[in-house]
């Protein structure tokens, strides 16, 4: 008998670094997003599972030997004598900069997604999360874009190999999902969807609709990119059209989500207009789907998400009650923003939901809806044929 | 980047008296467009380079088409169709001047010729592949347009101050608007271009792209993080934590 529940993978030392002072990926988000969800009662200790212990034969299965060493090296490199050795493998530069016990840290967050797969592989879970997770840039011999280890195609590769499944990722971050893609671009045993802004301007500048996979993985990736300043109403609409049908043909054993929350309205790094109803509608429809074509099995890490203190906890707690099947509370707890607002010096929000009809329309939002609409709709056609002439067979 | 870093080495060439049917099936197997036709002279001599066809040529022969060839038919051979004399290329010529040979000849390919000898031949395609790769459109990055006014140091002043920052340039392209202005297209390979791009327009740079993000309530939402990003000593950031 398969176990009905949603777990939380945690362990403090997730939360507890920083890339550089003043960074824009804040780790701290995982810690804001589980003490809101514990001050509300709708995640508790039992809910909690530790991350098991990193073997390097995990990271090694996605990641060039040497590239490990180099980052295994970097905290301690000497500064002037190996920069240039390590900025070849995009270690030291501002978006990806050394930090002390670098390796450690981020094999841990690749530990706990590969728990977050274990769990739901095994039955322990039907669902888990792993919200310090979701680098998903990270190449197989280089950093990119904040993340220096990929734990979700660590843990995809895990699922696949040692777990035996068929696996569909599905990327809605502002940004291409690109370290993952590339990484299974030519596997017939991962679908990656990926839903963004459009590269034409946004790093990391892939993620169009012609890149669909190649040789036995023909088919097997999925762009969906979108217009900037995309809504709610669009943004669904492009997610229905596309993320179904490609559900339904892959017919997978596990979806893996990486629901990076940078898509918001407010986030600074990206384009995209969605408001925290419009992610939580994509969340809730993302539980449905793995209902009907995964028996249910999902795992969620987080990702981006640049607006930490009022956006990212708000978004990651609707994402665990869709995955829990309950609700947060209208007015979120005063002593998880008193004592957060007093540590960090920031505005909390007072509220579980915003009210999106105060903000103004976006501009040309009829181009925009038409012309997110014109891609899906082209996209469709193309991917079906190449479905049909694929290798690749779902089993539905 | 010169021609022959793009060129194809391995050149099908022909001889002059080769019937014009055997070059449209070899154009067909070898999915070629531009054959080199080239004469054989005495054995201590390269072969010279006595003309050109190309597949339009060739497949108009014997076509009921008003600029099909009068007279011509598939038996004939392939000196009565080639083009001469022939445009050629060096090995060590820039891209972009071949580029613009090309294109002002309205010519699809050159053959490339070392010391009277064909080396390889090169096409519009190739400089179109070239460009592409110029363009680091191959490497995870975000894309900034920046103006800046058209005099000396603008590009080094602007590049100064990415590199203060700790942010790779993984190409610069150049257009031009008008005569006092230049827009240079940045790729940089970092996520936050939007963060970059606010750091310029602070040192007074003009940014058309990419926008200005959202402000109101996000304004308050961001607190400490928004400040962060235009900090007042960029130097101090990276270089001083790494």
């Amino acid at each position: 008998m398969r176990g009905r529940a949603t777990r939380f993978v945690y362990d403090p030392a997730l939360a507890g670094f920083e890339l550089a002072p003043d960074h824009p990926f804040k780790p701290l988000r995982f810690e804001l997003t589980r003490t809101l969800l514990m001050a509300t009662g709708l995640l508790g200790e039992a809910d909690l599972v530790t991350a098991r212990p990193m073997d390097d034969d995990l990271l090694l299965a996605v990641h060039d030997e040497r590239y490990v060493a180099a980052v295994k090296s970097a905290a301690t490199a000497d500064a002037s004598g190996r920069r240039a050795a390590l900025a070849a493998y995009g270690l030291g530069s501002s978006d990806n900069p050394l930090f002390d016990g670098m390796h450690e840290t981020i094999a841990r967050v690749c530990a706990a997604t590969v728990t977050a797969v274990d769990l739901v592989a095994t039955g322990e879970a039907l669902r888990a999360t792993n919200f310090a997770g979701g680098l998903h840039h990270a190449m197989r011999d280089r950093a990119s874009g904040f993340c220096i280890y990929n734990d979700l195609a660590v843990a995809i590769r895990r699922a696949v190999d040692h777990h035996g499944l068929r696996v569909a990722y599905v990327d809605l971050d502002a940004h291409h999902g690109d370290g993952v893609q590339w990484l299974f671009y030519d596997d017939p045993a991962v679908l990656t969807i990926s839903l963004h802004e459009s590269g034409r301007y946004l790093f990391p500048g892939t993620g169009n609709t012609y890149e669909t996979g190649k040789d036995r993985g023909r088919g097997t990736a999925v762009n969906v990119p979108l217009e900037p300043f995309t809504e709610d109403e669009s943004f669904l609409e492009c997610f229905e059209t596309i993320v179904p049908r490609a559900l339904a043909w892959f017919s997978p054993d596990l979806i893996v989500l990486q629901a990076g929350a940078d898509m918001h309205r407010f986030d600074p790094l990206a384009d995209l207009w969605l408001s925290l109803d419009g992610m939580g509608r994509s969340y809730r429809r993302m539980v449905e789907l793995a209902d009907e074509y995964a028996d249910g099995r999902l795992v969620v890490t987080g990702g981006g998400g640049y607006d930490p203190y009022q956006t990212v906890p708000r978004a990651w707690a609707r994402a665990w009650v869709e995955l829990t099947g309950t609700r947060l509370p209208d007015a979120l707890p005063a002593e998880w923003r008193d004592e957060w607002g007093l540590r960090l010096g920031v505005d909390l929000p007072e509220t579980s939901h915003e009210d999106p009809s105060t903000w103004p329309p976006a501009p040309r939002r009829d181009a925009i809806t038409s012309r997110n609409r014109s891609v899906v709709e082209r996209l469709v056609p193309t991917l079906e044929k190449i479905w049909n002439d694929s290798a690749v067979k779902g089993r539905a | 980047m010169l021609v022959s870093d793009v060129m194809t080495r391995k050149v099908v060439a022909i001889g002059p008296d080769t019937p014009i049917r055997d070059v449209q099936a070899l154009m067909e197997q070898r999915n070629i467009r531009h054959f080199p036709i080239l004469q054989t002279r005495s054995s201590s001599e390269p072969d010279a380079l006595i003309g050109i066809v190309s597949d339009r040529d060739v497949r108009l022969v014997g076509a009921d088409h008003p600029r099909a060839p009068a007279g011509v038919t598939s038996a004939d051979p392939i000196s009565k169709l080639m083009v001469y004399p022939v445009l050629t290329a060096h090995p060590e010529d820039p891209i972009e001047e071949t580029a613009k040979v090309l294109r002002e000849n309205k010519i699809g390919a050159m053959p490339v010729m070392d010391e009277g000898r064909l080396v390889g031949i090169v096409t519009g395609i190739d400089m179109l592949d070239a460009l592409v790769r110029m363009s680091g459109v191959y490497e995870a990055a975000s894309r900034l347009e920046v103006e800046v006014a058209n005099r000396p140091g603008a590009l080094a002043e602007l590049l100064r101050h990415v590199a203060s920052r700790n942010v790779n340039v993984s190409s610069v392209m150049t257009t031009r608007g008008d005569p006092d202005t230049v827009s240079f297209i940045l790729r940089v390979s970092t996520v936050d271009g939007h963060g970059l791009a606010r750091y310029l327009r602070s040192q007074g740079f003009s940014v058309p792209w990419p926008p200005i993000p959202s402000t109101g309530q996000a304004a308050q939402g961001r607190g400490s993080a928004d400040s962060d990003h235009v900090s007042a000593d960029p130097v101090g950031g990276s270089d001083a934590k790494a």
